[in-house]
């Protein structure tokens, strides 16, 4: 079958430019879905495998205190394979320069082997099991290195009210610290000011005075056990010593963001590579089709010589085939990278071990199936109409296009107005409605695909604006070891920096209705201050109740409650006795970041049996940032923590750095897609009207109104394209957002009227380019070959 | 002739270049047109007819020669000059009537219309090639001849000076292929443009003032009819 693979290789040489463009489309489809696909396996198989080797817990138990041996009872309830207790606390870092961080100090005891969340030593060396002088520490390697330690540093810790020296030997990491996260209110993680630090068990029960005392107990279950059971009856073991929390492992910090990020990157990996895979088979099946079509002389012949349909078929089929094939190819290359480049970008924010990376080989092979069946069903089905051709037919002279009124004509005034050009542009669109329908679809996707790029900034744009300058109208938030009276700090109202002060108590309960409970942190503030407002994830302000609780909506759906409903709540502060009152919703309320239920200070105080009691305080100082206060305040050793919210914005938008470099790429390939398919469509609306366009310079058309014609066809669909695309992509995106939204943060698709225009303009250039690339042909209208007799 | 001239050719040749081979369609040719003439260009096919048709009609760029139009050259001539010459100065007819199918016939003529600035009306037109009732009718709709009459009218529409035919009545059966080549005289009679019509149908000769008889790409002569046959009264 040689002479039908010349063919086949004439076709392609024959019109290069349609082929790249279809190459380009293919290659990127199968780029993304391996990029991702690849990216995605090698995250949760790392994952798996981390959870698996170092026993990552089931369920997390915190306590006031209690004694060590609880944990051989709770070990003995059936259900529970293994049982470690230990002690953690945050504890402030006192670092150079007056600066504070928080260090999640964490006791192992030792040996290590067969505990629940084990520890993976990365760098330096493990802990001595008996030291002598120095307590030696590991702390996780993003800590390490956003402070520039070096093995042997020490860093001094305020625990139990006093000063602590710790020697830093190495770094470690853990299936509970992959994403190190203070709580649920921090928007991103801070390296430089937030660290785990890792202690033997003794040590730890030593620097907090906790002898022989632990306040947490991590269990592994076994497969198929009553985990409702079983948590029941730890917490009763529990009881006495004061329970805090009891949570899974699918609610802890780092597992939900690490799940979050992977649930989201799966859902990306399935759905857009089908987006580009679809658009190319819709092309591909276009071209082949016209192919056909203006070849049926060449095909009757070839039947009328022997040639059999299916054979005929087949070699259409495999120039479908063969743009596969080679997309393919090129796609691998490049998916293989971006799967690289999207690990090296993961491995700066997961503390995964560092088994990311390398090829995954079944990904590459279902990519290139996929796209091999994609085009090769696209080849079948546009070359059917084959079969119906019969050689003498063929070779007799085609009749001619047949013009149809439109629908549009009705419009009598409007179509009068028109001038020809225009005229022939619309009835030709509608005279080839599956071409006119792919290339509105595709500069769809593309506008589609340019919105959801673009639009990420401004849902980080909104969201800062909501955090930082809506709700936190402070520029210092202090938070104090343990809570102490407003009184005896509200002497810092008069320092002349301090322009207003405001109170804050925080207070961690159990909510519960009948027989479930969940725990949230209810956060007293001033109902009339001016420091801390509430607004909800579409900017509306929530008032916070003198009496009663503005509950978070996660809690709400969680327990199901409404406004009106009475709740008990049971407060868990783990200092002072646990009291239990009753409360009425008065609101729900969902924001944007962390969690947010909201009570007034009275009640707050109320629920303690207090009086002016602070867990922290809000300042609004001259100017947002004065190391005069921060130095001061450092210097009480019951300050715990001071935090700016500006330089958590700085913090955040250098993390949202990274992400612009993913937007640009997607820009691109949005851009590439909506070109392609423009430049392909235009081809093909030239070629089969050459004749027409020929007559045209001969009654005295210029080039340029040529080339007007053409552009109006491809204008009127792709202004239909970019009017579609742009509610689509709305739509697109807030289906996006509804799917990756935890209980972390949920965000409504905030697209900014200047991101549609942007979009709309992005489209407009690449389209633009993709035509005038076809276009350039018009110049090339041999007249007289185009209009050639057929004698 | 006492007309004066309209299109004068000064030793035009034209060598198509197709891959490797080169073809030699016209070969050194001399010819004047008149104003207001109707000449016929005969000759088999590869004669070089076409050929000399599309360079008349600025479609085509000589190889050598000079090509002059009412005194401007049109051989030097840039593109833009070449576009307007055929839009204001050139009427086409083809065998293959090619008229744009997205078009009906009315909109068909209007495209031409909208090129000029005084064209004459279309529907003045198309009445005058008796195709009125038939306006709104699409080419693929029309008859091989009556597709003809509508090129016809899109060509006289812009009331150009050269009404160039090529093989007008070549694709059409007899009577109909009479009634084109009636409208051509008609209109050469009434309007007084210059129409040149190229056929292989050496009768067709009779109804033209001179006749050019062309062979493997040269004139081999040129005659001139005293007595032009009306068109109704010739046969093939």
């Amino acid at each position: 079958m040689t002479t039908l693979t010349r063919k086949l290789v004439r076709m392609v040489t024959a019109s290069w430019g349609q082929f790249v463009a279809l190459v380009l489309i293919v290659m990127l489809g199968v780029m993304i879905y391996i990029g991702m696909n690849t990216a995605f396996s090698n995250m949760s198989q790392s994952q798996e495998r981390f959870y698996q080797e170092y026993r990552f817990a089931d369920y997390t138990f915190a306590v006031v205190k209690a004694p060590e041996s609880v944990v051989s009872r709770i070990e003995a309830v059936p259900g529970v394979i293994k049982a470690t207790g230990r002690v953690q606390k945050d504890i402030p870092i006192v670092k150079a320069e007056d600066q504070r961080a928080i260090g999640r100090l964490t006791g192992y005891p030792l040996p290590l082997e067969g505990e629940v969340n084990r520890l993976h030593l990365l760098s330096g060396s493990w802990f001595e099991e008996s030291p002598a002088g120095n307590v030696g520490v590991l702390v996780d390697p993003q800590f390490f290195a956003a402070n520039h330690l070096s093995i042997g540093d020490r860093l001094e810790v305020i625990a139990d009210g006093k000063k602590a020296a710790l020697t830093v030997i190495g770094t470690a990491i853990s299936p509970e610290f992959i994403y190190p996260m203070p709580d649920s209110g921090a928007l991103v993680p801070e390296p430089g000011r937030f660290g785990i630090i890792m202690i033997p068990q003794i040590q730890a029960q030593q620097i907090l005075n906790y002898s022989g005392q632990i306040n947490q107990v991590v269990i592994d279950l076994a497969p198929g056990a009553d985990e409702s059971a079983v948590v029941r009856e730890i917490e009763r073991i529990l009881e006495p010593y004061g329970n805090l929390a009891s949570y899974p492992r699918r609610d802890q910090l780092s597992h939900a963001a690490l799940q979050a990020e992977l649930e989201g990157l799966k859902t990306m990996s399935d759905s857009l590579p089908l987006v580009f895979f679809l658009i190319a088979a819709a092309i591909q099946s276009v071209i082949i089709s016209r192919l056909i079509k203006t070849q049926r002389l060449p095909i009757g012949v070839m039947k009328a010589l022997g040639y059999s349909s299916l054979q005929i078929m087949g070699n259409y089929t495999s120039y479908a085939l063969l743009v596969s094939g080679v997309g393919s190819v090129l796609g691998i290359a490049l998916g293989i990278s971006m799967a690289a480049g999207m690990s090296q970008v993961y491995a700066q924010f997961f503390n995964l071990p560092s088994t990311i990376g390398g090829i995954n080989l079944s990904v590459v092979i279902r990519s290139v199936v996929i796209s091999l069946v994609v085009g090769g069903a696209a080849g079948l089905y546009a070359s059917r109409s084959v079969v119906r051709i019969r050689p003498a037919e063929a070779m007799r002279p085609e009749p001619p296009a047949s013009g149809k009124h439109t629908l549009l004509e009705n419009w009598t005034w409007l179509w009068q107005h028109l001038s020809s050009s225009w005229k022939m542009s619309l009835r030709s669109i509608l005279r080839n409605r599956m071409r006119f329908a792919v290339t509105v679809l595709g500069v769809v996707f593309t506008v589609c695909l340019l919105i959801f790029a673009l639009f990420s900034n401004d849902a980080v744009d909104y969201l800062l604006q909501q955090s930082f300058s809506m709700s936190n109208r402070y520029d210092y938030i202090v938070r104090f070891t343990q809570p102490v009276k407003y009184t005896d700090v509200a002497y810092w109202n008069r320092w002349s920096e301090v322009q207003k002060m405001e109170p804050l108590l925080e207070v961690p309960v159990k909510i519960k209705v009948g027989e479930r409970a969940e725990d949230e942190l209810l956060v007293g503030a001033g109902v009339t201050g001016e420091l801390r407002k509430v607004y909800d994830m579409h900017g509306q302000q929530k008032q916070i109740p003198e009496e009663g609780i503005l509950l978070s909506k996660r809690i709400a759906d969680k327990l199901g409650l409404k406004p009106g409903d009475e709740v008990e709540v049971q407060t868990t502060l783990g200092i002072g006795p646990t009291r239990t009152d009753h409360l009425r919703i008065t609101g729900v309320n969902q924001p944007m970041s962390g969690s947010g239920s909201y009570i007034s200070w009275e009640t707050a105080n109320r629920l303690l049996g207090e009086s002016q009691a602070v867990s922290a305080v809000m300042l609004k100082l001259d100017r947002p940032e004065m190391k005069s206060v921060e130095t001061r305040l450092y210097e009480m050793t019951g300050v715990s923590s001071v935090l700016s919210p500006q330089r958590e914005q700085a913090a955040f938008l250098q993390y949202m750095d990274t992400i612009i470099v993913f937007i640009a790429i997607m820009v691109l390939m949005a851009g590439l897609l909506g070109l392609a398919i423009v430049y392909n469509t235009s081809i093909m609306t030239f070629q089969e009207r050459r004749r027409e366009l020929a007559s045209l310079r001969v009654l005295g058309f210029s080039q340029g109104e040529i080339a007007g014609l053409l552009r109006k066809e491809t204008g009127i669909q792709a202004v239909l394209g970019i009017v579609i695309g742009l509610p689509a992509g709305k739509v697109m995106g807030s289906a996006l957002m509804a799917s990756i939204s935890t209980d972390l943060y949920s965000m409504p698709a905030i697209i900014y009227p200047r991101t549609y225009l942007i979009a709309a303009l992005l489209a407009l250039i690449f389209i633009g380019i993709g035509q005038q690339l076809a276009i350039r042909k018009t110049g090339q209208i041999d007249m007289v070959e185009a209009l050639k007799n057929r004698d | 002739m006492t007309s004066p001239i309209l299109m004068s050719l000064q030793s035009v040749s034209k060598t198509y270049v197709m891959g490797e081979v080169q073809v030699e369609a016209l070969k050194a040719t001399t010819l004047d047109i008149y104003d207001g003439e109707l000449l016929v260009i005969l000759g088999p096919s590869g004669s070089g007819k076409s050929t000399l048709l599309n360079l008349m009609g600025g479609i085509d760029q000589p190889s050598t020669g000079e090509i002059y139009f009412a005194g401007k050259p049109l051989t030097s001539a840039a593109e833009k000059e070449l576009t307007n010459y055929r839009r204001r100065e050139v009427g086409f007819v083809f065998q293959f009537y090619n008229l744009i199918p997205d078009l009906t016939a009315a909109e068909n003529v209007a495209l031409a219309a909208e090129l000029v600035n005084s064209p004459r009306p279309v529907d003045e037109v198309l009445q005058e090639v008796g195709l009125l009732d038939r306006r709104d009718h699409f080419p693929s709709q029309l008859s091989g001849g009556e597709q003809q009459r509508v090129a016809i009218a899109r060509a006289i529409v812009k009331q150009p000076r050269l009404l160039l035919c090529d093989e007008p009545t070549g694709a059409l059966d007899f009577e109909t292929g009479k009634n084109v080549l009636r409208l051509l005289y008609d209109i050469r009679q009434k309007r007084s443009g210059t129409v040149i019509i190229v056929t292989h149908n050496t009768a067709i000769g009779a109804i033209a003032d001179r006749v050019v008889r062309m062979r493997s790409g040269k004139i081999a002569d040129i005659t001139v009819n005293q007595q032009p046959v009306p068109p109704e009264r010739i046969d093939w």
